[in-house]
């Protein structure tokens, strides 16, 4: 062992050396070509079928062609459909834009529509995004309760010719052609070379967008897409896209700090902060058609009456919430619905949304107070600790009550827990809606049949008749589901808290970055400096 | 030594069964539904759960789905996720990125901590020494995760000499940091159970002999002292690398390197029974086998130990 000393010195020299010399790639490494655009995320992606993927909207969107677009300002206009039309808001006639074809070279026609859509709607293919088909007449044959579906199509589509097919809606719904907008990937279409082999195609799948994947999907690596030469829509403004998979948002967030990512979205914990990491024209924030409440456990009697409910909305100072969590970067809410929904009835929570310590306290005295321990209830390990321990604390403070906040071990675990009514005190609860309609939102929370169980509070039946009427006879204005929330505003059944916004940071390339009406960012319609 | 090794391999055999179970049973009575979390905040229709529940075998009592396990496992197959990938596959991509920063960070704790050691055991109650004592003390009492984010920043952004995410860049630039910070939580430990070794080694009758006999220190020390004080420090350090495998979630997590640590987090996190029961249990095979082949190199270092 003679010299061992030496040696054992002379390598950690060197590693010294290596840590501490060796400079590599500057940040922002000009190794790109001007027009590729870096995404980072975070979100493990298990398939990337458009009726399967749940978080990967962005590829999604930059892939495939929606038939209709939502723009930033609620405008609706036709991409991949003609027309979307009906006389009676129940049977609608789909016609698409000729010319259109997949990335394989095979032409878009109205049976590819129609067969996706059964293929996604069938139960024992189990598609996550199936539920978006669900208005659609026969999706329940293709789904019943128990055991298999008789049938492998739904009843409600009909193939007219190449380019138009008819479809037959399960109730009048003056939203449809709304809900055919781009965060609804369940419609978008397959060629038919995926029925083959469903899986293979989560890999690779083949869209009709403006870009196309230029190879399968391996996990763990980046996934790259470059534009579409046959595209028929509008040309992309970004050459090629390359997202890297990220283990948590944090480290793609400081990766974009450092340049080496073009877009990251900002994590929960660093939305107070983003402000003086990044330059002001580097960070990008929209509106997004979020909102969270706070659940009422209306199983749980000391919440019964709506002054309790109204007494703990008005203790708690969103404003200062929203400061000290958020960066201002969210809203206060003031509806059961975000304010980007076109029509949507601001203000209609009054003063029960406002900050009102003491009228606060006056409310819950005239209820006869409150008793025993209010717990807050919210899943773990998702970044709510922070605003569910600030409601506590106004909740103590302002109604003199013993809250406290309490996390679950998981989603699992807190689903289970609300599904099965078991919570004791309020609880997390929010919506992210997939389209910009007022619709889609009450629905999910107030119907007689929510996507969303036990998350609305104490059903109210006057308001799926209201649902109902504002479904037949509405229009993309949204006003007609005013009627809906002011039902909603008389029996106060949960606690409005924030409007959501979807926060994004960019390297010094990205010049100029849109979102689309979902809060998401047009990934194709970047805009890079110097191009 | 052959009926030494076949008692612990069949240790092994027996300690592999009950874990898998132990940790099925574990993943298993966690509250919750993990296919109704599937979908986060927006649940997957009833439909389409009941369908999930029935092809990943969940509506099957716990003692049939466990026994479904086995009968896979024995024929190799680790099962899939709740969202249909091969655990094996998952595995197989992160392994090594795990295993080479495990290495990396071992071989930086035996360099560094044999020269700390030696350095202080040499001069005991010097300058040196008392800097070693003092410094191990402070860096193994700030959390792994303040280093981690506070090295990230000022290495990868403030100077840009290291990347701050992933191991793209290749062996040794990807992971020399993350293994460094990793490696200074070995180092409190190892360093001063080497120092306590150098000192009691220095004091002994051979030292004292070879001293008189006039050989010079540089050939006691490279030769006898370090020979004589590696022996407990091994034992140490060999039982660190199967722990460090499994603990380096933390920091996978802060340099987004995709490891094993991270797999197991995630899967933890959304009842991935059929993950956990993989990771966990091949964590436990590689620290169960490091423990075997310990012993076995104490046995061949010191016989005595043999005798049993």
């Amino acid at each position: 062992m003679r010299g061992s000393l030496k040696s054992a010195l002379a390598v950690s020299a060197l590693s010294a050396i290596v840590l501490t010399g060796c400079s590599g790639a500057e940040p922002g490494d000009d190794e790109q070509s001007p027009a590729d655009l870096v995404i980072g995320s975070a979100d493990p992606v298990p398939n990337l079928t458009p009726g399967r993927q749940t978080n990967a909207f962005g590829l999604t969107m930059s892939i495939f062609s929606p038939l209709t677009f939502l723009d930033g300002d609620g405008e609706l206009s036709y991409v991949a459909a003609e027309s979307v039309e009906s006389d009676d808001q129940i049977h609608w006639t789909i016609t698409l834009r000729d010319g259109w074809t997949f990335h394989d070279g095979t032409e878009v026609t109205a049976q590819d529509y129609v067969d996706t859509w059964n293929t996604v709607a069938y139960a024992p293919n189990a598609f996550e995004n199936s539920g978006q088909l669900s208005v659609i007449e026969g999706y329940s044959d293709l789904n019943p309760a128990e055991g298999e579906p008789s049938t492998q199509e739904l009843s409600g589509l009909e193939v007219i010719d190449d380019l138009t097919f008819s479809v037959t809606l399960d109730r009048a719904d003056s939203q449809f052609p709304i809900e055919l907008s781009q965060a609804q990937t369940a419609f978008y279409p397959m060629p038919q070379s995926a029925f083959d082999d469903l899986q293979a195609y989560g890999q690779l799948p083949i869209g009709n967008g403006p870009l196309a994947l230029t190879g399968a999907w391996v996990e763990g690596e980046p996934i790259i897409a470059e534009k579409y030469e046959d595209y028929a829509g509008e040309e992309a403004a970004v050459d090629q896209i390359t997202w890297v998979p990220y283990t948590d948002r944090l480290t793609a967030y400081t990766d974009a700090l450092a340049g080496n990512v073009d877009i990251a979205r900002v994590p929960a914990n660093r939305m107070k902060q983003v402000a003086d990491d990044f330059d002001e024209d580097r960070l990008y924030s929209f509106a997004a058609p979020g909102i969270s409440y706070l659940g009422i456990p209306y199983w749980d009697e000391r919440f019964e009456d709506i002054r309790v409910r109204q007494a703990i909305s008005m203790a708690i100072d969103r404003d200062a919430i929203n400061d000290a969590l958020f960066g201002d970067l969210n809203a206060p809410a003031t509806a059961w619905t975000p304010s980007i929904m076109p029509g949507n009835p601001d203000g209609i929570c009054a003063e029960y949304c406002e900050y009102d310590p003491e009228g606060a306290a006056a409310l819950l005295q005239e209820a006869g107070g409150f008793e025993g321990e209010l717990t807050l209830h919210f899943p773990g390990g998702a970044g709510h600790d922070d605003l569910y321990n600030a409601i506590a604390n106004y909740l103590r403070q302002n109604l003199d009550v013993e809250a406290i906040a309490r996390p679950s071990v998981g989603w699992a675990e807190f689903g289970e827990d609300r599904n099965s009514k078991v919570l004791d005190g309020p609880f997390f609860s929010r919506w992210g809606a997939l389209y910009p309609s007022q619709q889609s939102t009450l629905r999910a929370m107030f119907s007689a049949a929510p996507n969303c169980t036990n998350c609305g509070g104490e059903p109210i039946a006057e308001v799926e008749a209201a649902l109902n009427d504002a479904d037949a006879t509405g229009s993309e204005d949204g006003t007609a589901y005013v009627r809906a929330q002011e039902l909603i505003a008389e029996q106060f059944p949960i606690v409005p808290l924030f409007e959501e916004s979807y926060s994004f940071v960019t390297s010094d390339r990205v010049a100029q970055m849109t979102a689309s009406a979902v809060g998401e960012p047009v990934l194709t319609e970047v805009l890079l400096a110097g191009n | 030594m052959a009926r030494f090794l076949a008692r612990r391999i069949l240790e092994l055999v027996i300690v592999f069964f009950g874990v898998t179970f132990v940790i099925y049973c574990a993943v298993f009575v966690l509250p919750g539904d993990p296919i109704a979390a599937l979908g986060g905040d927006r649940p997957l229709p009833e439909s389409v759960q009941q369908q999930l529940r029935m092809q990943y075998g969940l509506d099957l009592p716990l003692w049939q789905q466990y026994l479904n396990y086995l009968g896979g496992l024995v024929q190799g197959d680790l099962g899939t996720t709740f969202t249909g990938q091969s655990v094996s596959e998952q595995m197989a991509s992160r392994w090594p990125t795990t295993i080479t920063l495990a290495l990396t960070a071992w071989s930086l704790t035996v360099i560094i901590s044999i020269i700390l050691g030696l350095a202080a055991g040499l001069r005991q109650g010097s300058v040196v020494d008392r800097s070693v004592l003092l410094g191990t003390i402070i860096a193994e009492s700030v959390p792994i995760f303040v280093v981690g984010i506070t090295a990230q920043y000022l290495f990868g952004i403030k100077l840009g000499w290291t990347p701050i995410a992933g191991v793209a860049d290749g062996w040794p630039r990807g992971y020399l940091l993350p293994a460094l910070i990793i490696a200074i939580y070995g180092l409190a430990g190892v360093s001063r159970l080497m120092r306590g070794s150098v000192v009691d080694t220095m004091q002994s009758d051979f030292v004292r002999t070879l001293k008189a006999k006039g050989i010079s220190r540089r050939s006691i020390v490279g030769v006898h002292v370090m020979r004589n004080a590696a022996a407990p420090v091994i034992n140490v350090l060999a039982i660190q690398l199967g722990g460090l495998l499994g603990g380096t979630v933390v920091i996978e997590a802060i340099f987004n390197i995709n490891g094993v640590g991270q797999l197991l987090y995630k899967a933890i996190q959304d009842q991935q029974g059929t993950l956990v029961v993989g990771v966990a249990t091949t964590l436990v095979f590689i620290f169960l086998i490091t423990n075997v082949l310990v012993d076995v190199l104490t046995s061949v270092l010191d016989p005595r130990v043999r005798n049993d």
